[in-house]
Formats: C-alpha cells, structure tokens, sequence
C-alpha cells in the first residue's frame, strides 16, 4: 500500500513538472517581442550602484542579480556605458551574462545592452531605425522596450539590445568564426577613411570582439590593407583591390539607408565615421558593416540626399556607376517602404501607444521636467514620415535625370 | 656557485662536530624533581665554581652573566633549490636557486625567570625583518606571561621551527590558514600534573600569513586566540608518552574590503586569490591537532577552518555566506638512524666523520588538502565579488621526503611533492590539473 501510494506521488509530481516546463522557458524570442514592453529588474548592492553612479565616466563592472519573467540570473556584470549618453541620472548599461560565471547565459544570449535611450526625445529612433535595416535587408541588432527596475526603483523606459557579437554574426551570417570589430569614435580622431598608416592606428579605432587573442598582425593588417588600397591610385584596377578587402555594395547600401534616416552620426557623420561594427567573413580578408546606435537618426525632417561626402571611401565608390545605381535604388527602396500602407506612420503610432504610458512615468530621462517633449518628438517623428520620403523620391529622381 | 655557502659551512662545522657534546635530554624530562638524577647527581663529585662572565659553545655561542642569566647567539641560513613543471614564485621560473632565508638572532633568560628571544632576518621585505621579539616572565609554570612579537597560538605545525620541519615547506593549511607571527600579550601554561597545555592571547592583528603585499587587501583586527593541548600520556613510561591532541581558535573582525586570505600552491603560486571577494565580519579560526611521537617515528595530523563573513554584501545589501578556507593534513616520518623522534633529531646520535658516523636519516610523508568555497555546492561557482557561491578551488598535495641531519649544524632536506587541483584554470598551468615539483634544501643553523 505504501509503495504504491509513492508510486502515484512520484507520477504526478512527474507530471506536474512535465506540465510546468514550457511555462519556465521563456525564449530570446519572447525577450525581442516587437510588441511588449517587458520588465526587466535588477539588484545591485547600494553602495555598488552608488559607486556606477558616481564613476559612470568608468568601465568598471558590479555585480547584479537579474530578473524577467520567471528568469533569475544570479551574478551578471553590469557597467556604465554610452558616449555622450553616460549619465548618473539614468545610466546606460551593459549587462555580462558571463562575467562572472563562464559559460551562464539569459535566454541563450551572453550580453545584453540596456540602452538609456537617453539622448532621443521621442525614445522612438533607433527602434524605427532597425526596423528599416531589416526591412531593406540589412541586418541589425534586435531591440524590444523594457521598464527597467534597479532595487524596486522604476529607473525608466529603456531599450533592450542585442549585444554585436559572435553570437550575433553567427545568427546573421550562419558563420562561427568571423572577426568582428566594434569602432570606437574620439573626438580628436575624427575619421572619413583616410589612409592612418600603422597596424596601432587602427588598433585604436576597431576593437576586436572576438578572437581577442590573435596576434595584432593577424587581426589589423587586412584592415591596414583595405585603407591603403581605398587611398590608392584611382586607376582602372582600384575597386578590385578595394573589393578584396570591403563588400562596396553592402557599404553603399548601409549609406544609403542611413541617409534616408537623415542620420548625422552615421558612416557619415558629421564628425567623422560613427556608430558601425566591422565584420570580417570567416577565413577571408574581406569586410561588411553592421549597423549600430540609431540614437541621431531622424535628426531632421528634410535634407538633401549626398551622393558625394569628405569620406574618401563612399565618395570614390560612388564614382561606379553600379554602385551609384545600388545606393540611389536603396534609397528609393527606403522611401517605397516608409510609403507602402504608411508604414512608417503606422510604425510611429504603434510604438508610441506601446511605450507612451513607460514613458510618461519615466522620471529620470533627459529633460523629464518637460513632459511635452515626448509628445513633440513623437510629432516631430511623423511629420518625418509624412516629408521625407516623396522628397527622397524627388531628389533621387533629379540625380538619376542629371547622371 | 650557489653550493658554496653549504659546502663552505659543511667543511667548518665538520671540523668541530667531533667535539660535539652529547644531545641534551628532553628537558622536561631532567629536571631536578627527576629522583633517580637527583640521586646521581648527589654521588658525582662537585664541579668547580662557575666563573661569570663566561662563554662557552655548547647548541650556540653563549655568554654566561651570572647564574640563570645568558645570552645565546643564534644564526640560520638556508638555500634551497627547486624545480617544477610548474610556474614558481614571483617570476614564474620553473627552477629557482634561491639564499631563502638568513637569520641571526639572541635568545636567552635572566634570572631563570625571564625568558626572551629576538631574531631578525636580513632578507625578506623590510617590514618583516623583525621576526620573534618577546619576553616571557615564566615564574609560575602554570601562568607564564609573553608580550612582544610572536607567532599566534595555533597550529601544530605552524609553531614548528625551520630546524624541526619535517618537510622543507609547512602544510598549505598551516601556511594559509594559521595566523603566524603578530604583537601581542600571552598566558601559557601547564596545569593538570602538566597534562593539560593552555595559550590565550590578545594580539594587534590575524597574524601575519593572513596579508599580502597588496595593502588594499584586508586582515582580522584586534584578535583572540586560545590553543589547548592534551598529553594524556605525559607521566607514564608508555613508548608514545608524548602523544598530544589540542584544539585551538581564534577570533577577530576583518573591515570590508578583499580579503589577504589566499590559496598558494606548495611553490607559492595562487590557485584560489584571482578573484576579488569582498569580506566583512568576524573571522573565525578552529584548529583540531594530533601527534604522536613513538621512538623514531612520528604521526601527525591537523584539521585547519577559517571562516570569514561577508555581512552585507549581497546585490541585496544582505549577509553572504561566509568564505571558507578549510585544510588537513596527514604526515609520518621515520629516523632510519634509530634517533628518538621526541628527543629531535637535530643532534644525531653519530654525526657525520670523525667518529664514521653518517649523521640521522629520516624519511617522511605527507598528504593534505586546502580548498577554498562557500555558499551552496550545487549551485556554478562565481568569480562575482558577492557571489554567494563563489568559484572555489582545492589543492591535494602528496609529499615523500628524506631528512639527512649530518650534524647539529647542518641539515639537509629532499621533497618530492606532487599537487593535484580541482580548477586548474585558476592555477599555474591552467590546462593541467596534476604537476610535480622538486626541492632541496641545505640549511645551516647556529
């Protein structure tokens, strides 16, 4: 009798978990829902984020528990991050799953961005930005909205971001063993694609992010390489050297959708080359651009379409007819796609009814003394929508007419 | 070159070691209450009076002030040579020669009543050059009172000397664990018909083995400790009549801040020390010793816990399971010369030379453990400087020696030890787990 009662009490209980198991899974997919605002906690110890808070001009990283849903990762890293959006108020944060514990993952990613989104009124930007990389086939990091919770205080609305890594060019490129490499602005080393001369230069600039320990050589000499060739002799074999180091039509087409988006801290940007990953295709010499901090797009309704700039690359590639034709149709493509069904518009009402109530309690972003700001962003946003697109139509129209 | 200081030391005493006395006996064991010497010493024929001052050279240059009143001098030097498949010391050479310790010192009584010792190496840093330097009012046999500096009351094999080591390095628990040497005040004593030892002393700090040379990291304060020490068998005649058992402990607050504590390998490269764990709270040492010394063979054995908390240190802001430095060892040795054990083997029954004797041989062996960890076993270790479970690490290391005591003067010491990690990635060889390590050491003591 006593061994059958525990026979039965062993069943259920293994039925009961078997009933429970997909309840506990939560996937990386759920986390980038498109139409969720998740909730995202961490702990800190106090006098640890009182530390960050005080030092967020430092890389140091703290200790935290994580939290979503019915997830709990124990001992992640988390450090201030940004450039001109550091900030004590509402601190930009990079979360190391790994930091700590080798192997640990959240949903299978090991590094999370908690984006304060701090230098976008509207909150809106880099959202609708990715959103029209993808839609033009250009991959980019995925990115859903959270309420960030530090010690049970509502830190305000943040962007979760995906991490540009080997897991990230693994997703995108099917590849495993690529270099990537994240490029780091400074402000006395504004960049348009200059030849810099030593491996140390570029060094400085492209940090690797995976396969850190190869040798200097092995990582920078074919970059070295592709800027020498790009300042080269402009004769009949200059895109041939230069395609061996560069996918130029990929380039372009990254351009181009960035100056759809009027952004002005882009590969572009108006003080130098900004806000890009250099990937290297696996066993290759050969380079592409991922796209990244969408912060400083949409910085105005209307502008003028370039199709020549100071960036030395951009501006002998655009000297190719094909390549010329690739960036023109892209930004044709961007401008059809902001129109078909009003898309944009569309994109912009649905995101703000998502994040406007987050939004409306979050008291720590910039300027939240000013409470219409959002509003007029968001209004700013839409106004975008409704100009730019029969404008890129227009302007790309003369240039077609005029070449 | 480097054999030199030894030969050069062996040549000198060997002309002397034919004139050496005989060894001393075990002193608590000739006393004047002993009847049957009473007797003997009644019938010999009276020796001359002592003149003082006067010198003599008996275990060391000594000068006598007047009765119950000397000044001994004392001198050690010491070279070792190691190799291992390992990394070693601060450079992470693979084989070092190294003059590793050269010490000169006075020790002596006044009266009979006070007894003092100062000894100072001339090598080492600066702050640790100053090695014993105490007092002892030793009156009352059941109360003596020590002030000064000296090493903390715990651990067998702490409180062993460089002369009387089994092996040529201590026990990675007594090197790790036990407090060393700090300043401080001490009663001791023999109580019980002597079956029962105590120590118990207030001291400024843990104890020198718990800090480094990094003065971010931080160590007990103001410390207790108390040791005792059980000799059930003291007055029988019992062949292991000096067999002992003893607990000792000892308590203090550590600041916050990253702990001195570390885990070393046997040639003093960390194994557990990467990674930065913040600790604040009391610390918490508990000693259990053992020790039989039966004619020429010994056993010994030792269990070492230091547990130090971590009050407020979660992402929570709340108390974290303490960190736990746990060791033990097991070690037996053999005179295959025949020497007592209790007695010492410092001065063997035949020296070396003069009278073709070959000195004492000894063989000895040792398995122990030191392993770092707190908080849950089933849950990943973490290098989070509050992990609850933190990333834990052990050393198992087995040694085999031989003990060559050519005379009182010289020793000459042979380890082949072999260390085993759990994690070796935080270790010298981060892809092996098992290495080997060779060393000898010539030692000179005066």
């Amino acid at each position: 009798m006593r061994v059958r009662s525990l026979v039965v009490t062993a069943a259920l209980l293994t039925f009961t978990s078997i009933g429970a198991a997909p309840a506990l899974a939560q996937t990386v997919a759920e986390l980038f829902d498109q139409n969720t605002v998740q909730e995202i906690r961490l702990s800190v110890n106090s006098r640890d984020l009182a530390k960050l808070r005080a030092n967020t001009h430092l890389n140091t990283y703290y200790t935290a528990d994580l939290s979503w849903k019915n997830v709990k990762v124990r001992n992640v890293g988390i450090r201030s991050r940004g450039q001109g959006s550091r900030n004590p108020t509402k601190p930009g944060l990079r979360v190391d799953i790994a930091r700590f514990t080798t192997g640990q993952t959240f949903v299978g990613l090991s590094t999370i961005i908690l984006d304060n989104i701090w230098q976008d009124d509207s909150l809106l930007r880099e959202r609708l930005a990715f959103t029209f990389f993808e839609k033009l086939g250009e991959p980019a990091p995925r990115e859903s909205f959270c309420r960030l919770y530090i010690n049970n205080e509502y830190f305000g609305l943040y962007a979760i971001t995906e991490e540009i890594d080997g897991d990230f060019a693994k997703r995108v490129t099917g590849e495993t063993d690529g270099t990537v490499f994240e490029f780091h602005w400074f402000i006395d080393k504004q960049w348009r694609a200059e030849d810099l001369g030593t491996i140390d230069k570029y060094k400085e600039l492209l940090e690797a992010r995976t396969h850190t320990l190869d040798a200097d050589s092995t990582l920078y000499a074919p970059i070295q390489q592709l800027f020498k060739e790009v300042n080269g002799p402009d004769d009949a074999v200059w895109r041939s050297r230069v395609e061996q180091y560069i996918d130029l039509k990929q380039l372009v087409t990254h351009i181009a959708i960035e100056q759809f988006l009027l952004d002005n801290d882009g590969f572009l940007g108006a003080q130098g080359m900004n806000n890009f990953y250099l990937y290297r295709f696996q066993g290759t010499q050969k380079h592409r651009l991922f796209v990244w901090d969408r912060d400083q797009s949409f910085q105005f309704k209307e502008g003028p379409v370039e199709i020549t700039d100071a960036n030395v690359l951009f501006r002998r590639a655009m000297t190719y007819p094909d390549l010329k034709d690739t960036y023109l149709t892209t930004l044709e493509g961007c401008a059809r796609a902001s129109l078909e069904n009003d898309f944009l518009l569309h994109e912009i009402d649905r995101l703000e009814a998502l994040i406007s109530d987050a939004a409306n309690a979050d008291t720590k972003k910039q300027f939240a003394s000013d409470p219409a700001r959002f509003q007029a962003a968001v209004s700013f946003l839409r106004e975008f929508a409704s100009l730019r697109p029969a404008s890129v139509l227009s302007q790309v129209a003369s240039i077609r007419k005029g070449s | 070159m480097p054999l030199i200081l030894p030969s050069a030391a062996l040549l000198i005493v060997l002309t002397r070691s034919g004139a050496a006395p005989p060894a001393p006996q075990d002193t608590q064991q000739a006393g004047p209450k002993d009847p049957a010497k009473k007797k003997d010493k009644d019938k010999a024929p009276k020796k001359p009076k002592t003149k003082y001052p006067s010198f003599d050279f008996k275990n060391h240059p000594s000068v006598r002030l007047a009765k119950g009143t000397h000044v001994d001098f004392t001198a050690r030097v010491q070279e070792d040579i190691t190799r291992s498949e390992a990394p070693t010391g601060d450079a992470g050479e693979l084989e070092t020669v190294d003059i590793g310790r050269r010490e000169i010192g006075v020790e002596g009584e006044i009266a009979n009543v006070i007894e003092y010792q100062v000894e100072r190496t001339l090598t080492g840093a600066a702050e640790d050059r100053w090695r014993d330097v105490y007092a002892e009012f030793k009156y009352y046999d059941f109360a003596r009172v020590r002030g000064g500096k000296f090493k903390l009351p715990f651990s067998l094999d702490e409180g062993t000397g460089a002369r009387n080591r089994d092996f040529i390095y201590r026990s990675l628990a007594a090197t790790h664990l036990a407090p060393g040497r700090d300043r401080g005040v001490m009663v001791s004593g023999r109580v019980y018909k002597k079956l029962i030892g105590y120590e118990a002393g207030v001291f400024n700090h843990d104890g020198r083995n718990a800090r480094t040379k990094n003065p971010d990291k931080v160590y007990g304060g103001q410390t207790t400790a108390e040791r005792v020490t059980f000799h059930p068998m003291r007055n029988t005649k019992n062949t292991i009549g000096d067999i002992s058992v003893g607990v000792a402990f000892t308590q203090s607050d550590v600041p916050e801040g990253i702990s001195g504590i570390r885990g070393q390998t046997v040639l003093e490269q960390n194994f557990f020390s990467g990674s930065d764990y913040i600790v604040k709270g009391p610390r918490h040492r508990t000693g259990v010793e053992f020790q039989a010394r039966p004619g020429p063979a010994s056993i010994k054995a030792e269990w070492i816990r230091v547990e130090t908390a971590r009050r407020g240190q979660s992402v929570e802001d709340t108390d974290l399971s303490p960190i736990v430095g746990e060791g033990w060892y097991v070690s037996g040795s053999y005179a295959l010369t025949g020497e007592r054990k209790a007695d010492g083997l410092d001065h063997p029954k035949k020296p070396l030379l003069p009278g073709w004797g070959y000195g004492a041989i000894e063989i000895a062996a040792r398995i122990e453990k030191l392993r770092f960890h707190s908080g849950s076993s089933s849950e990943q270790g973490s290098t989070s400087p509050r992990a609850d479970t933190i990333l834990g690490n052990a050393d198992q290391v087995t040694t085999f020696g031989v003990n060559w005591y050519v005379n009182r003067w010289i020793k000459i010491q042979a380890n082949f030890v072999h260390e085993k990690l759990d994690d070796p990635s935080q270790g010298p060889l981060p892809s092996k787990a098992t290495f080997t390590s060779k060393a000898i050491r010539f030692q000179f003591s005066l």
